[in-house]
């Protein structure tokens, strides 16, 4: 069997850990992808169940799921794919009280959150516990992809400082979402997990990959750390996680 | 063709977006396509494509599940080894869309006959000059999509504009535009076949439901390992083999 990954590369992969916040658009083909390329063990972060309008996309869930938590679907597609892959369920809401010790458990993590609050938690949290984060959001036919990691370029914060006003950024049931870009955004941040995780190729460190699904159009855009980031930068302020409910609500800003 | 209650539950993501409407996802209902090799980026593109309620499907693909396929394509599970890909992947898809009706074909020579009967082929492997010169014939659209390691590229055709023939063999092999496992399974990355197999879903469900630039007249090339995208003009050309007595 001819594999693509050298046998040292495998091994990295065997031996790592990587935690997937939101097992949704973003969470199926990052699971799907980084188990079948040989992952040893894989958290699945994510409270809610499966729910008809998200099969649209959401392709680590079947029909017959509807209604079963999102996390047990998970496990049950990635054991059916690769039997030896070792699955921690983590059917919470991430919150500020559970963040740093679910990120302690694990070498990388994926935010594939579709909330503001969420990315900002997810942020400080990689910022305080070290460790790299592969970002990605979508909308309508729009995406982004980046990876952080700390030490080597900028934060999540670095390029947006503060959340957009709540009355300023509709949900996926309200704008609505292509199926497939959700699969398309996922792939990118799974192949920049799979190069952090084996050293191998250049990440998307300092660099946003901005996606138009529309035109098939994709920009690189330049993003620096901010010395004077709050969390990141030379004098950081946040120490510990704050309230980011709070927060994207424009409370305490 | 209407969309039941169901339907407009389970699609409503896509409903809620003005350029595809209820009106687009009749036509996404209505559409029938082929894919071509259920391997890395074939998986991933016959999947999403029946979770965007791709009405009828066919799968093509002649090849077995073996070991190597479960380090690149999603579409198959381990207890599969052994079976047909496309049959493999049709229990896969009829998981996540029951309501999609899908054929298999296991024929290594049944491929270009089956072009006709299609609105749209992905095509990820087999003989693309034969899926070419069918499409030609018959006015279907066609996505070729490529994958090799972890780089690949994504061209479309449509009746009229540049075809696969348009292009200098050595600039798309140059531009990866090539058909998956030419060199063998397993040498797909699987998430640059996540990528690669999404962005030809996109460009298929572009073409039906006829909304945005698709890839016509270019041709888009990732490369993995360094997650740069760039593209490749291309013209009809006036000596094209394939295309040039069109």
């Amino acid at each position: 069997m001819e594999a693509y990954f050298t046998p040292a590369e495998q091994e990295r992969l065997a031996r790592s850990s990587v935690l997937v916040v939101g097992c949704g658009g973003l969470g199926s083909p990052v699971a799907y992808e980084l188990t079948a390329a040989g992952v040893g063990r894989i958290g699945l972060c994510d409270a809610d169940r499966v729910d008809l309008s998200n099969l649209q996309r959401q392709i680590l869930h079947d029909a017959a799921d509807v209604g079963r938590l999102k996390v047990e679907s998970g496990l049950s597609k990635l054991s059916a794919l690769r039997p030896e892959i070792h699955v921690d369920l983590h059917p919470v809401n991430l919150t500020r009280e559970n963040a740093l010790e679910l990120f302690s458990q694990y070498d990388l993590i994926l935010d594939c959150s579709d909330n503001f609050a969420t990315r900002y938690l997810v942020n400080d949290a990689c910022v305080l516990a070290r460790r790299p984060q592969v970002h990605g959001s979508i909308f309508r036919f729009d995406g982004q992809v980046t990876t952080f990691i700390p030490g080597q370029g900028p934060c999540y914060r670095c390029i947006y400082p503060s959340p957009p006003p709540p009355e300023a950024v509709p949900s996926c049931a309200e704008a609505g979402v292509i199926g497939v870009l959700p699969g398309f955004i996922g792939s990118l941040m799974a192949m920049e997990a799979l190069k952090v995780l084996t050293g191998r190729g250049a990440a998307l460190v300092g660099r946003l990959l901005v996606y138009n699904g529309l035109d098939m159009d994709v920009a690189e855009v330049q993003v620096r750390r901010n010395p004077d980031c709050p969390v990141c930068g030379d004098h950081p302020t946040i120490h510990e996680l704050i309230d980011y409910e709070q927060f994207c609500r424009g409370v305490g800003r | 063709m209407t969309l039941t209650e169901q339907e407009v539950l389970r699609y409503s993501r896509h409903i809620i977006l003005p350029e595809i409407g209820g009106r687009g996802q009749v036509r996404i209902k209505e559409s029938v396509v082929l894919v071509a090799g259920l391997g890395a980026a074939g998986s991933a593109a016959a999947l999403y494509l029946a979770a965007a309620g791709v009405g009828r499907m066919t799968l093509w693909d002649p090849a077995n599940v073996t070991l190597p396929d479960f380090t690149s394509s999603i579409a198959h599970i381990r207890a599969h080894i052994g079976r047909n890909r496309a049959e493999s992947a049709r229990t896969k898809l009829l998981g996540i869309n029951p309501d999609t009706a899908v054929t298999v074909s296991t024929d290594p020579d049944a491929l270009a006959a089956l072009v006709p009967a299609h609105q749209i082929v992905v095509a990820t492997a087999g003989d693309w000059k034969a899926i070419q010169e069918a499409a030609l014939r018959s006015g279907t659209a066609v996505v070729f999509a490529g994958v090799h390691e972890a780089e690949g590229a994504v061209f479309s055709y449509r009746p009229g504009e540049p075809c696969l023939g348009c292009i200098d063999p050595a600039v798309a092999a140059q531009a990866g535009l090539q058909p998956e496992g030419a060199d063998g399974a397993g040498r797909v990355v699987s998430a640059a076949g996540g990528v690669i197999g999404t962005a030809a879903a996109t460009e298929a469900l572009k073409l039906i439901v006829g909304i945005g630039s698709p890839l016509t007249g270019r041709v888009m090339c990732y490369d993995g390992w360094t997650a740069r995208f760039r593209e490749v003009r291309v013209t009809r050309r006036p000596d094209c083999p394939v295309c040039a007595r069109d």
